[in-house]
């Protein structure tokens, strides 16, 4: 038995320690997920005006702030009973449309991709070995080919080199700095002409997210932290001009999606799909699933408001185990059901209540995994932990697949999902696609945000489009002119990284409750009660039975937690 | 300098698509927000290019209470882009969102094969270790310094952040606090403040810490200005011979880029001298480009250069995106309270909420005059604006005068 302590496990937005137990047969045999941070935005909303909510309570998390925005601004619009105009809901869809395809980019990229890919192999790749490779992979998988896109492979293994020898003897390797650089998690079948791919296309990803996130500057005035999706509607008002550079960038973004981004998760993910016994290593399709429980309240709205009819649409589902063949039906969504507990967490604020009657009340006490241990409450939906995400929003997609109204020339989840394991499936060697069960795992975590990407690509121009089509009908309105009134509200959506909520209470034309449920309250959330039948919360419970090959390095652990993007 | 070095640099920058244009292009808008004149673009050039050829600066990157806007928002910088500064102008030994190592007191070191050396720590702790021992590093501090719970507002590796942030900020050779959180607390100091945070000057100021800091205000902070500092600070010596200190003003921001309010600078500022307003959202003035003045502009008060470097690579910027602005830049780094929430607020009204006994209300006439102290600048065009505190159409609106309803404004 050994205690294994990650803190602050790194790569993520905010502060996050994790700590594991590791049996005799090397697997993680319990968890603790503490968030260690406390600000107190619930608490500094209060007394303030329900259209100041829409700037402040953004800016929890600067990742994604145009979705705590939105879910702030939905809140305020329940609450006075407001229907936004039609162009206001548009030019919303498209900023978050940015916004994920910006957040995930980065994620991929710039987050997650050094858990498995290694630059120092990069460093041993043959150049002319790795145009056949890329030549090979995009001829599979790029819609547009090879020819669009080139890249110079002996540049940047030139750049990445001449950076690591002159860092490496002076203390100068920048944010490579004592990383797990040759961690015996990467499998040595993954060719080093597929690292060096991947290091290239790290660096161009940063300005494929920055390419991404104009898109937002321009129609939400700078990000992070926008300014137009006020309550009511927008104060953005498209012209030609604008609309064209949105599309301009947008059409970039999209090719590096469909034509790099996809490519390279095909590329990559046989080799973590499969189980190399005499290396240690265990396939990531095999550990990771969780509470499979998962929530989405949707995201992207269609015209008729709907959470079940949004584009990546609402529902619940409890208790999926694909691989015993146990589909439970998809519930809707229902906000009262949400409850939070704190005996665990530090607050000393009342047990099981619903947001719209929220309390947070701090209080810190020693860190105990005993006792109270984290800053994040734990959220449960009807008394169960709730995976949030784009694994659960593509799995309610997926299950919603025939009652959806999808949007013209989009992909569906259940197209890129099918289409996806069918190409893993031949990459394997098997005589079909792999089974859809792999979904619940590590890898299929990774694959659904990725292939989300791919969604939102479609999404995103088909919704550019349908902006311009309504411009063109010359008969726009941007912004519903409105009252404030007293009453309760919340407005439910969802972050690239999982649902979020904004509940609100208005009197006297003030504030006088507010309260968050965000994407990483639902995931990092500690145990519910005291005692041996606690139930643990998402991540603690994916972590259970985890292969840890070095405890000193545990690498199984860290992909885990960051597959969540916490 | 040699002409081979600069040959040198060239090839690398072409390797990566920047051409000699791009990259003087880029020591031209440094220039400009340096507020040097053109002639010192190849002075630039020279400490880019010897910083370019010669070891990496020693950096540490540290997240406080932090949103990670800030580092999203470096991460939008494209001149240079956030490749440049991490693989070229900088060492960030420590920068917890993006650094490739995990924090782990408890893990034991291991092993590294290959290239690299055995080192004696394989954690991030580890990273910071070593550089306090070398010291002499840029400390970028982004988000509010957490003093609340005895520290344990903010726990990192086990104990409080306060634990080991004085030493940090005592070895640094100076200090950029990035965004408004780390300048003086920001949203997070915001009336009650219940994590108790303050920004990183003044926690250097409490715990005796004489290291000087460059206050980078707004939420995020814009990736150009870090820039700018850090060529500022690092390559151009101004940090060893004393200059960079005069070039701040009371608050320890760069005066050049801190020096004139946005109103000074706005595209808009003819409709606001032509009395031309903006009064509900969406509307047709709004898409002529009107003044957002009568939707509570923060403009006329708050003291940043947006209107001229604009946002995410000069895409745009708040009021031309139809937005008001709600100072986001105003800070005050020593003054608990004056952060920008508790300032702006009513963030769509000109007049802050007065909190007397208890409560908080508009102000009326009387405090339109109290509010025009303040706004003394804007009196002396002659505007008088009434302010009404309306709450209806969405915005508080100013009552429409005669003459802007003579051109069609107001509803």
């Amino acid at each position: 038995m050994a205690r294994v302590v990650v803190d602050p496990l790194t790569r993520i937005e905010g502060h996050l320690r994790v700590e594991v137990e590791i049996g005799a047969d090397s697997k993680v045999s319990d968890a603790w997920v503490s968030g260690t941070l406390y600000r107190g935005m619930e608490t500094v909303l209060k007394g303030r005006r329900p259209q100041d909510a829409f700037y402040v309570s953004q800016r929890i998390c600067g990742v994604c702030p145009i979705s705590h925005g939105h879910a702030s601004t939905m809140s305020a619009e329940d609450t006075y009973d407001l229907t936004i105009p039609n162009g206001a809901r548009l030019v919303r869809n498209i900023i978050e449309c940015a916004q994920y395809l910006h957040s995930h980019v980065l994620w991929f990229y710039t987050l997650a991709a050094l858990d498995y890919v290694d630059p120092l192999k990069a460093l041993s790749a043959d150049i002319a070995a790795t145009y056949d490779l890329a030549l090979a992979v995009a001829g599979k998988y790029a819609p547009a080919g090879f020819d669009v896109r080139v890249t110079d492979f002996g540049a940047v293994q030139k750049r990445v080199g001449e950076f690591i020898n002159a860092g490496l003897n002076n203390n100068r390797l920048s944010i490579f700095t004592n990383g797990w650089l040759g961690h015996p998690a990467y499998p040595s079948e993954m060719p080093a002409e597929l690292h060096l791919i991947a290091v290239a296309h790290y660096l161009e990803a940063l300005q494929v997210q920055a390419e991404a996130s104009q898109i937002i500057g321009i129609m939400g005035g700078k990000f992070p932290h926008f300014m137009t999706s006020v309550n009511g509607g927008t104060t953005f008002v498209p012209t030609e001009e604008k609309l064209d550079d949105v599309l301009y960038r947008l059409m970039k973004v999209v090719d590096f999606v469909n034509n790099v981004m996809i490519p390279d998760t095909l590329a990559i993910a046989p080799y973590y799909a499969k189980d190399y016994p005499n290396e240690g290593i265990v396939s990531s399709a095999a550990y990771g699933a969780g509470c499979k429980n998962y929530l989405a309240w949707g995201v992207f709205n269609d015209p008729s408001f709907e959470l079940t009819k949004r584009y990546l649409p609402g529902g619940v589902i409890k208790g999926l185990d694909l691989a015993a063949g146990v589909i439970p039906g998809l519930e809707d969504p229902d906000p009262s059901k949400v409850m939070e507990y704190v005996s665990r967490s530090w607050y000393d604020s009342a047990d099981g209540l619903n947001p719209s009657d929220g309390e947070t009340s701090a209080k810190y006490v020693d860190y105990d995994v005993n006792g109270k241990y984290s800053w994040g409450k734990a959220v449960r939906y009807d008394d169960l932990p709730m995976e949030v995400g784009p694994l659960s929003r593509m799995l309610v997609a997926y299950l919603r697949d025939t009652e959806m109204q999808w949007p013209d020339g989009v992909r569906t989840p259940k197209q890129l999902i099918d289409l996806t394991l069918g190409a893993l499936g031949s990459e394997l060697g098997l005589t079909g696609p792999v089974p859809l069960a792999a979904l619940q795992s590590l890898l299929g975590r990774v694959a659904a945000r990725n292939l989300e990407t791919a969604f939102v690509a479609d999404l995103s121009v088909a919704s550019v489009l349908e902006l311009v089509g309504y411009v063109k009908e010359g008969d726009v309105k941007w912004f519903e002119p409105h009252s404030v009134s007293d009453g309760k509200g919340v407005g439910m959506w969802e972050a690239p990284r999982g649902s979020v909520a904004h509940w609100m209470t208005v009197e006297g034309g003030k504030l006088s409750n507010y309260q968050v449920v965000a994407p990483t309250t639902w995931d990092i959330a500690p145990r519910d009660k005291e005692g041996a039948d606690a139930v643990r919360g998402p991540i603690e419970e994916s972590l259970i039975g985890a292969p840890v090959m070095d405890p000193e390095r545990p690498m199984e652990v860290v992909r885990i937690v960051r597959s969540f993007d916490p | 300098m040699a002409h081979g070095n600069h040959d040198a640099l060239y090839s690398q920058l072409a390797a990566r698509g920047v051409t000699r244009r791009d990259f003087l292009k880029f020591c031209g808008s440094i220039a400009t927000l340096m507020g040097l004149a053109e002639t010192a673009i190849p002075q630039i050039a020279a400490a880019v290019e010897a910083a370019a050829l010669t070891p990496r600066a020693p950096a540490l990157w540290i997240n406080g209470g932090a949103c990670t806007g800030c580092t999203e928002s470096m991460a939008q910088g494209m001149t240079p882009d956030v490749a440049t500064v991490v693989l070229d102008l900088l060492s960030l030994n420590y920068f917890e969102t993006v650094m490739m190592a995990q924090g782990g007191p408890e893990m034991i070191p291991g092993y590294q094969e290959g290239v690299v050396e055995a080192k004696p720590e394989l954690t991030a702790e580890g990273a910071i270790k070593t550089m306090l021992e070398e010291g002499g590093y840029i400390l970028i501090f982004e988000g509010t310094v957490m003093t609340g719970f005895g520290g344990n507002a903010l726990r990192i590796a086990g104990k409080s952040q306060t634990e080991e942030l004085p030493e940090i900020c005592k070895n640094a050779a100076a200090i950029v606090a990035v965004g408004s959180c780390a300048v003086d607390g920001g949203w997070v100091a915001a009336r009650p403040n219940p994590a108790e945070g303050k920004g990183i000057q003044q926690f250097c100021k409490d715990e005796g810490i004489a290291t000087p800091v460059i206050n980078l205000p707004t939420c995020p902070v814009n990736p150009e200005w870090v820039v700018a500092m850090v060529i500022d600070v690092l390559l151009l010596g101004q940090l060893e011979s004393g200059a960079i200190l005069d070039k701040l003003d009371d608050f320890g921001r760069p005066s050049l880029i801190f020096g004139q309010t946005i109103h000074d600078n706005c595209p808009r500022r003819g409709h606001f001298e032509n009395g031309e307003f903006v009064y509900e959202f969406g509307s047709a003035e709004e898409a002529k480009g009107y003044c957002l003045y009568a939707v509570g502009c923060k403009g006329p008060q708050t003291f940043t250069n947006c209107p001229i470097v604009r946002w995410n690579d000069g895409a745009s910027w708040c009021v031309e995106s139809g937005a008001p602005c709600i100072g986001c830049g105003n800070a005050n780094p020593l003054s608990p309270g004056g952060n920008w929430v508790d300032v702006g607020a009513p963030f769509l009204n000109r007049m802050p909420d007065l909190p007397i006994a208890g409560t908080t209300f508009q102000p009326s006439t009387i405090g339109a005059a109290v509010g025009a102290v303040a706004a003394g600048a804007l009196l002396v065009h002659g505007i008088g604006m009434k302010v009404a505190g309306r709450m209806d159409g969405g915005a508080p609106y100013e009552d429409v005068r005669a003459h802007d309803r003579k051109k069609g404004g107001g509803k």
